[in-house]
């Protein structure tokens, strides 16, 4: 695409009579092939990539949104957003602490977030020196040392183009879903991680991720391929609440894990949820999925609090012998929340396992459903899964519903799946405040007892985040 | 909906009495204007209506030799009446029936029972159910009303056969039985569907209610025996009312398309039901249990068990879903689906779901897909069993502690009895000969 496309392109929101300025690069709302042009031209992307945006644009054109998840949710209208905004600059965030929402600040103190993280997950405008910079280069330098590559995918099109291309849609295919579609078309960053054979990445790519934290935008697309017998841990998201103005949030992630490797991917996700009458909130439309090549294993780790309406499905496509998926899952709901989580196991390959242990609390108003896939193919002998979800009802509005599909064509593979539905018991929380504990902190206590299975799964330092997350998001749906 | 059932349905409108025109025209405007469903309709993701669409011939009321056409009429003590192709055949159906009930057939129904069938006819199914029960709407004039009255305890099961004879095309029966258990009665209902020997292709569109008055107690037994190519689809929906209780046992042979949907409402405090069932399909065949537990209101209880063993190249489908409604407290809803797959080419797919609203209730399901246990056959051998009847005994085994459920002795005697026969020489069922 030539400057003249792009001027054309971003000149055309002055004939829409879009007020904006020149410099902030947004393009007015809407989508269609000279917006993902101007997108990729904007980041000198290759013509390969720009012609598998296009592919993937034309094929969200004749799909449909879905609508068999168990969540409600006015239309959303996919034209009255804009696919472009270049990230938005320090100097427009608030200048300190003082300027930001007293709520949210609260709500760090709560969560015991440092000083210093505070003024960054807030956006306030910080020095060059800041601690966390060196901090990162740090890391960086270790990371180069072991040949474990982490960059933005932006960064990888360029610096990596082999690796990228090699891999980018073999796991999420361009128009998997809906919103895979979307995301495939206009997406605007990411994380890239590579790891090189045999390598053990030498730390938790989370504490990198955490302080390195750059506005991704609501189209993030990350990818992560584990070559043969390395080992990588990451982690996205923080327990701190996020604040976004954009309200739709379509991400893909793609893991490859190679024969022998091994990817841990947790996430604590804590977007706006919207208030306590359930006006705004973020809708989270995400596409999580791996490939497990022979003896290999993917762990997916997630607590989700967080925003107004989640549909999310991090799965594993066991395709290797003896590979092994996992999922630990705490989906927790408050006010007028609705979340449809869960799993899909897709047993391939010969002796394959699979974990499933979902913790669901619904609380107030809202609605949290699992909705898994467990499937035996016929070439997966010896295919073993054991499911277990648990839901728990604080309160007599809420609702919680178990969804689980099973599908098996081998007779040597074994399925299991247990549900139980209940509520706090009112001896349970007897017991904890004839000891002194007040309500709110018993269920507190109850309900980090109830998840114990999946905390244990979390890198150390954010289980105990976790734990304490829970507690503010369920904070006023107890007596 | 391409009107593959027009034949059977003006015949039936032909024979219908006045009375019942109106239920025909609008199921028939229901039926016409539903359309097929396909692999992404939820309900029928797994189970494809093929097989089910080509034209069918009214059922032929010509008398049907039942011991040629190698129809076993069994006989559980009580009362028993036989419908062969949906045409009511007095030779084979007992006189006297016991005090306390009436029956009543609807084309035979006069004014006053017209008035009452009318009264309580949709009632659990609802009147706006589309495809299949609007086609059994459509076609009502072979349906059976059995009026059980209050406070009637009829010891002796009352035996509904419903036999699908052969004929020289395929054919279509739609039937339809509708059961009243007055205030704190008692009663047991056997429906037996069973077909003839050998290749005839028939439709059966089997909708059964069953409506249970405060403190009624009912067995329900549903056997579905027909094989081959007897497509059967069918319904059954229960309401309870307070304090009734609804015992039912469900079993299916496997046939080319088999779809039996099963709902349990809930609709008074303190009811209660058992809904337990077996499926065994082998060969080609394919077999879908849709059940759904509905809790309406508070203090119910239920308790579901279903269990299959399927062999060869078939296909099993069960969906068990709870339904706990607003404020339906003190629930407490059980469900639990196991599945044995005896064939490297069988398949099953199993849902049970649960969906609730209300906070204080206890709610479980499980669903296992697996084989049968090595160390159970193991243990079996080294006390000198055979391999083969080691696994007789466990996948017998298996499915007979649903049948164990069966509190009506004569049919559960014949239940295990012709099941034994058939574990004994059907490596389908036992998982081969390995």
């Amino acid at each position: 695409m030539s400057q003249e496309h792009i001027d054309e392109a971003i000149s055309r929101e002055y004939a829409a009579g879009f007020v904006s300025d020149i410099e902030s690069d947004t393009l007015p709302p809407g989508l269609d092939e000279d917006v993902i042009r101007f997108i990729s031209a904007r980041k000198g992307e290759p013509d390969w990539l720009l012609e598998w945006r296009l592919e993937a644009y034309r094929g969200w054109q004749q799909m449909t949104e879905p609508k068999w998840a168990h969540v409600h949710y006015p239309p959303i209208d996919l034209n009255a957003v804009s696919y472009y905004s270049s990230p938005k600059s320090m100097k427009d965030g608030p200048k300190s602490l003082d300027e930001v929402d007293p709520e949210l600040l609260a709500m760090y103190e709560k969560l015991g977030i440092p000083l210093h993280e505070q003024e960054m997950l807030a956006g306030v405008a910080v020095d060059a020196v800041f601690d966390s910079v060196s901090v990162a280069t740090t890391f960086r330098g270790k990371l180069a040392e072991a040949g474990v590559i982490f960059c933005p995918i932006s960064e990888a099109v360029h610096s990596h183009p082999e690796l990228v291309r090699k891999y980018l849609g073999t796991v999420v295919p361009r128009k998997d879903n809906f919103y895979a579609a979307l995301n495939s078309a206009v997406f605007s960053d990411g994380s890239f991680v590579y790891i090189p054979k045999g390598v053990r990445c030498p730390m938790e790519l989370s504490t990198y991720f955490r302080i390195n934290e750059a506005k991704t935008g609501q189209f993030e697309r990350t990818l992560i391929i584990a070559d043969e017998g390395s080992h990588v841990s990451y982690l996205e998201g923080c327990t701190a609440p996020m604040r976004d103005e954009n309200q739709l949030h379509a991400a893909v992630v793609e893991l490859v894990a190679l024969d022998r490797a091994q990817i841990k991917y947790s996430t604590v996700q804590n977007w706006y949820p919207g208030d306590a009458q359930g006006r705004g909130g973020i809708y989270n439309f995400v596409t999580k999925r791996g490939v497990a090549h022979r003896d290999s294993k993917i762990s997916w780790t997630q607590v989700e609090t967080g925003s107004a309406v989640t549909w999310k499905y991090p799965s594993c496509i066991l395709r290797g012998d003896n590979s092994v998926g996992e999922f630990y899952s705490v989906a927790l709901t408050n006010n007028f929340q609705q979340a449809d989580t869960g799993t899909k196991m897709i047993h391939l390959g010969k002796n394959t396992r699979s974990t499933i242990i979902s913790k669901g609390i619904s609380a107030g108003h809202s609605s949290n459903a699992y909705r898994g896939l467990v499937r035996m193919s016929p070439k997966a002998a010896g295919a073993r899964n054991y499911t277990q979800c648990d839901s728990l009802l604080i309160g007599d509005r809420c609702a919680a519903h178990t969804f689980p599909y099973i599908e098996s064509r081998n007779p040597s593979a074994v399925v299991e799946h247990e549900a139980t539905t209940s509520k706090v018991s009112d001896d349970q929380l007897y017991l904890c405040q004839q000891r002194g504990l007040d309500a709110e902190k018993a269920v507190s206590m109850i309900v980090n007892g109830f998840c114990k299975e999946v905390f244990k799964e979390l890198p150390m330092e954010f289980a105990v985040e976790a734990g304490k997350l829970l507690e503010v998001s369920l904070e006023g749906s107890v007596g | 909906m391409p009107d593959f059932m027009a034949r059977p349905l003006d015949s039936a409108k032909a024979s219908a009495p006045p009375w019942m025109q109106d239920y025909l025209r609008a199921g028939r405007g229901r039926w016409q204007t539903s359309s097929m469903p396909t692999r992404k309709t939820e309900q029928w993701k797994y189970t494809g209506l093929q097989a089910l669409q080509s034209t069918y011939a009214p059922a032929d009321d010509g008398v049907v030799q039942l011991a040629e056409a190698g129809v076993e009429l069994p006989r559980f003590g009580g009362f028993r009446l036989v419908f062969v192709n949906g045409h009511f055949a007095a030779e084979h159906s007992d006189k006297d029936l016991p005090e306390g009930v009436r029956i009543v057939r609807f084309a035979e129904a006069d004014n006053t029972q017209a008035e009452r069938i009318r009264q309580y006819l949709g009632r659990a199914v609802g009147r706006d159910q589309v495809l299949f029960t609007a086609l059994n709407d459509a076609s009502l004039a072979e349906g059976v009303f059995l009026d059980i009255q209050a406070g009637a305890h009829i010891e002796q099961p009352l035996h509904v056969v419903w036999v699908s004879g052969n004929q020289g095309e395929a054919f279509s029966v739609n039937q339809r039985l509708l059961v009243l258990c007055g205030e704190n009665s008692r009663a047991s209902v056997i429906e037996n569907f069973c077909g003839a020997r050998g290749e005839q292709q028939s439709f059966t569109n089997g909708v059964t209610e069953l409506l249970l008055e405060a403190g009624a107690t009912l067995n329900h037994y549903r056997l579905h025996l027909e094989e081959g190519r007897a497509l059967h689809i069918g319904r059954a929906h229960a309401r309870l009312a307070t304090q009734a209780t609804l015992n039912s046992f469900h079993l299916a042979l496997g046939s080319a398309l088999k779809r039996v949907d099963l709902v349990v409402d809930h609709c008074g405090r303190g009811a209660h039901s058992e809904v337990n069932g077996v499926y065994l399909p082998r060969g080609k065949e394919h077999v879908d249990y849709h059940t759904c537990i509905e809790h309406r209101v508070p203090d119910c209880t239920s308790n579901e068990i279903f269990r299959g063993i399927i062999g060869d190249e078939a296909t099993a489908v069960f969906n068990g879903r709870i339904h706990i409604h607003r404020d339906a407290q003190k629930t407490r809803a059980q469900l639990s689906n196991r599945n044995l797959l005896t064939s490297v080419n069988a398949e099953v797919n199993t849902k049970p779901e649960l969906e609730i609203y209300a906070d204080d209730v206890q709610c479980a399901h499980g669903a296992t897909v697996a084989q049968l246990d090595e160390m159970s056959l193991h243990y079996l051998r080294s006390r000198g069993v055979s391999r083969a009847d080691a696994q007789v005994m466990l996948s017998f085994g298996f499915i007979n502690e649903v049948i164990d459920t069966v509190r009506c002795d004569a049919l559960r005697d014949y239940l295990q009895a012709f099941l034994t026969r058939r574990f004994a020489r059907d490596p389908a069922l036992t998982g081969g000969v390995s």
